[in-house]
């Protein structure tokens, strides 16, 4: 190694890596402080608003949740269940049977009275076709459903024929097994409501584990910290993600992301950019990024907006192998949705969208595993040469830890002060311990994931949609 | 000793940003366990808090029960009642217990009407909680007099009439929110009187909340829109017409027609709204003879309004659109078709082999 | 106190129920309380009372499910007055197709119930 070339380049590539780490730092730093400032205003403004007060009015605009359902047939009929219990008056819950290959339709045929009806689809984005047909309930308890069977086409598809069919104003996506609160739809549609100076085209709510909580008659009854650590890992991500990072993105007005799990669009706008793409795996992300796109094109003031109340409870993969191929899926989405609008990037015509969300983004989500890859690979063969300072590495890896303990106790006590969700007696400790835990337990693992999500995109074009089979909620 | 020794010998040798990254290490590790103290502290204090938060409770719904039936005919206030007031008076002075308190009367109050409600009042007087609420009106603090203002309502303290009156126009939209729902349950339609002087934007989610207030009411006897149709402020427009809708004001028709050349869109479409619902075939003609220079949207307000208002005399007009780009224009315009001339209707199809209008036609047919 | 007709008071504030409580047990009436739908039934089913107030939101087993519950399952006559808040008329139309006797909008005055609650008993 002794040839100054490659000296030099070893030592820029030294440096590289102490600017991406340390901006990494900072760029936390400062997320975590503006999410703060964020933080109080939402609790000030909101803390005092009673929900209930606009829940009976039918002067609301109107809501369909739409929900995509492929061979969902053990919870379906609990699901529509829960998603029919919302206090919204002017809603509708559209199921979308994406070809399920199971007796999902039966059932929910059975159960809530169904029988075929003729509907004129408006067919403004082009989808796969009807299978079975639509179907409405006899019975007048159920009349905000509507269930529609149709061939597969996965879920981009479902949730395009859902915007084709919805005739309300605004659409909520999301996925079926997901627990809303009754106070939801209220709680998302406020924003679009109450904004006068711009026009706000989508609401992203969070998402929260399910796992170990106990649902009663589709509610949520009891919030319980689940036992394994890779659940309890995902938790303190899914806090530090939502209250700590996407709560200063809506800040900035940068929010590149909606979880698929839960939000809320402007159906006209939705429609207008042509509804999701039915070529990625991160779809829910591509929307967000392509709406956001139009408007600046357009040179239209808006807003994407994001409401931290814990709304969406979802079921999180209990297990390693579904959390990889998760993982896996989200990292190929982000590539695809970030390839897709690459014109964005550093294109100052896009304003905060190019120069701020899109290059964080990049370098930070999309680039932050294959650098580490590459740190990695690049510290064994150190290793190997035996050109390591071993206390140098020492201190720095120390460094690198604490700092991520550090961070995820932040987001611990935003939460406490916040929303306190998890309240029992001897949980505290537990969280302690996983925030000390996670870069062992699950960090490795979404790291792999990323890397495999890469190596897939590039090199393994075949690859499926990861199938994610979920467990279900603790029903009592 | 000697470890020590070394470990500042070792310190000091070292590059400066080794050194650097010590210090930095020291002071995330001394962080960490400030902040492991503190949350810790925090979960237990929350859990303490709620504890007492429920004790209290039980304290005071116990009081409000006793004293709500401790009352007897001959003195306005009985001498257990006193007692009670002399205790409730006493918590009130520590914020705490002040907030317990206020949502003890609430719960009990939200739900009930007639002799136990006044009765409740009449506590909010004596227990000087009031004073508390109307002193937050004039505090620096937005959010303070947001929550003072929402708490005089609850308690329908009519006297702060004045002190709230003053934010009108407060640069929060929180506060005006809370102004505007203070005068409209107290006083009802005449509340309304602030959209006279209302120079911000009345919200979307503001105008439901009002209106929800307002359908409430027994009383249905609406005061004059037309002053706020001529409003300068367009939100307020938009909202005496959603006021025109529900209370039929056919008399502000005129009024009304004048806004289908507004210059903002939004009040152009929900006058087109208002003025189907109120069947005004004149505005139908109006705007039978300006349809193209409209927008989408207006062209397909004005068509969900012909549905509505179609005559025999209609189909020539109609029979322009029955191919329209728009579907939902396409789709009304067969409909009425259906209606007024079945036979034309039905020769569409033996005309037509276009699969996708149809499919259109054939719905229509059996729908 | 053999004599004092039975009422089921289903109701989730615990202040109401307990002012309806003091107010029904002043005119002799002897009060069970429950504060979520399931409770509910479970004191029907144990007292067979002669009349049941709910109100219709309730957490777990709404109001309506109790109506059901008490017309279908255990094929009962009591009379069932529901409380419901103003702008639910089209739950409360549900009610009376599912067998509800009455409603009363809340805010509701105490002094009304009783004057229905003895109408409804004598």
């Amino acid at each position: 190694m002794g040839d100054p070339i490659i000296q030099n380049i070893i030592e820029l590539f030294h440096y590289l890596f102490f600017i991406f780490s340390g901006s990494a730092i900072a760029s936390y730093l400062v997320l975590a402080f503006i999410s703060v400032i964020e933080t109080v205003e939402y609790k000030r403004k909101n803390s005092y608003v009673n929900y209930k007060e606009i829940m009976s009015s039918d002067s609301a605009p109107s809501i369909s949740i739409i929900a995509p359902a492929y061979n969902e047939s053990l919870n379906i009929v609990e699901n529509v269940r829960s998603l029919l219990s919302n206090h919204y008056v002017n809603y509708d819950v559209i199921i979308i049977n994406d070809g399920s290959k199971d007796d999902s339709l039966e059932k929910l045929i059975e159960v809530y009275n169904l029988v075929q009806v003729d509907y004129l689809i408006n067919e403004q984005i082009p989808t796969q076709p009807l299978r079975n047909g639509i179907y409405k309930s006899t019975n007048p308890a159920f009349e905000k459903l509507i269930i529609v069977d149709k061939e597969n086409g996965g879920k981009a598809d479902a949730l395009n024929m859902g915007l084709n069919i919805s005739n309300s104003e605004y659409v909520a996506c999301i996925d079926v097994d997901c627990l809303l609160l009754e106070d939801s739809l209220q709680i998302m549609i406020k924003p679009f409501l109450e904004t006068t100076d711009r026009k706000v085209i989508a609401a992203g709510g969070v998402i929260r584990i399910a796992n170990s909580c106990v649902v009663k008659g589709g509610k949520l009854h009891d919030v319980n910290f689940p036992k394994k650590l890779i659940e309890q890992g995902q938790i303190l991500e899914y806090i530090r993600a939502f209250l700590l990072g996407r709560m200063a993105w809506s800040r900035l007005n940068g929010l590149l992301v909606i979880s698929g799990a839960f939000g809320l669009f402007d159906k006209k706008i939705a429609i207008k950019v042509g509804g999701y793409d039915r070529n990625t795996v991160g779809e829910d992300m591509e929307l967000v990024v392509r709406m956001r796109a139009y408007m600046e094109e357009q040179n239209k003031i808006y807003k994407v907006a994001y409401i931290p109340d814990p709304l969406c409870w979802t079921e999180a993969p209990d297990n390693y192998k579904i959390f990889i191929s998760q993982r896996n899926r989200w990292t190929r989405g982000t590539i695809e949705t970030l390839r897709k609008h690459r014109k964005i990037g550093f294109n100052p015509k896009y304003r905060v969208l190019g120069l701020v969300s899109y290059p964080y983004w990049f370098f930070f989500e999309r680039m932050a595993p294959v650098i580490e890859f590459i740190g990695i690979l690049y510290f064994g063969i150190l290793i190997v040469f035996n050109k390591i300072r071993w206390d140098y590495a020492f201190a720095l890896i120390i460094l690198a830890y604490l700092f991520t303990v550090f961070f995820s106790l932040i987001a611990l006590i935003t939460e406490e002060l916040t929303y306190h969700q998890y309240k029992k007696k001897g949980t505290g400790i537990r969280l302690l311990q996983i925030a000390f835990l996670e870069p062992f337990v699950n960090h490795p693992f979404i790291l792999y994931a990323a890397i495999r999500g890469n190596f897939d995109y590039y090199f393994n074009k075949k690859k499926k949609w990861g199938e994610m089979t979920r467990k279900g909620m603790t029903k009592a | 000793m000697n470890t020590y020794r070394f470990l500042i010998d070792y310190f000091n040798d070292s590059p400066t940003i080794i050194q650097a990254t010590w210090i930095v290490i020291g002071l995330f590790s001394i962080l960490i366990l400030g902040l492991i103290l503190y949350l810790k502290y925090l979960r237990g204090h929350l859990r303490k808090k709620e504890s007492i938060t429920v004790a209290y409770e039980q304290e005071y719904e116990a009081a409000l029960i006793t004293y709500l039936y401790a009352g007897n005919d001959e003195e306005e206030i009985s001498s257990e009642q006193q007692a009670i007031i002399d205790l409730l008076k006493n918590g009130a002075k520590e914020p705490f217990k002040r907030k317990i308190l206020i949502a003890v009367l609430l719960k009990l109050k939200n739900e009930i009407s007639g002799e136990v409600a006044e009765s409740i009042q009449n506590l909010y007087y004596q227990t000087e909680l009031v004073d508390y609420a109307l002193s937050r009106l004039s505090h620096k603090k937005w959010y303070v007099i947001a929550k003072g203002i929402r708490e005089l309502k609850q308690f329908q303290i009519k006297e702060a009439y004045n002190p709230v009156i003053i934010h009108l126009n407060h640069p929060r939209p929180e506060v005006r929110k809370e102004m505007q729902l203070y005068m409209v349950n107290l006083f009802y339609f005449e509340g309304l009187t602030f959209l006279d002087l209302l120079e911000t934007p009345l919200s979307e989610w503001d105008q439901i909340q009002l209106l929800e207030i307002l359908q409430k009411l027994e009383n249905q006897n609406i005061s004059n829109i037309t002053s706020w149709l001529q409003s300068s402020n367009d939100s307020v427009i938009i909202f005496a017409l959603k006021l025109a809708k529900i209370y039929n004001q056919l008399e502000a028709k005129n009024e009304i027609i004048q806004l289908l050349h507004h210059i903002n869109k939004k009040v152009r479409l929900e006058a087109i709204d208002v003025l189907s619902y109120l069947n005004v075939l004149e505005a139908k003609e109006i705007l039978k003879t300006d349809l193209q220079k409209r927008s989408q949207e207006e062209q397909i307000a004005v068509f969900k309004m012909i549905e509505n208002l179609y005559e025999n005399d209609d189909e020539s007009f109609i029979m322009k659109y029955i191919y329209d780009d728009l579907f939902e224009i396409k789709i009304i315009a067969l409909k009425i078709l259906k209606r007024i001339n079945r036979e034309k209707f039905c020769s569409l199809k033996r005309e037509s082999s276009d699969d996708s209008f149809l499919r259109i036609v054939n719905f229509i047919e059996n729908n | 106190m053999n004599g004092a007709k039975k009422i089921v008071l289903a109701e989730d504030n615990s202040m109401l129920s307990k002012l309806l409580k003091f107010k029904l047990e002043k005119e002799g009436y002897s009060l069970f309380i429950a504060d979520n739908g399931k409770k509910t039934i479970e004191l029907i089913e144990e007292h067979n009372p002669e009349l049941i107030l709910t109100d219709i939101m309730m957490p777990f087993v709404s109001g309506l499910e109790v109506i059901s519950h008490v017309r279908n399952k255990l094929n009962l006559l009591t009379p069932i007055v529901v409380f419901s808040a103003a702008g639910q008329e089209q739950i409360v139309l549900k009610a009376f197709d599912l067998g509800a006797t009455d409603f009363m909008s809340k805010p509701l005055s105490p002094n009304e119930l009783v004057l229905r609650v003895k109408r409804l008993l004598s």
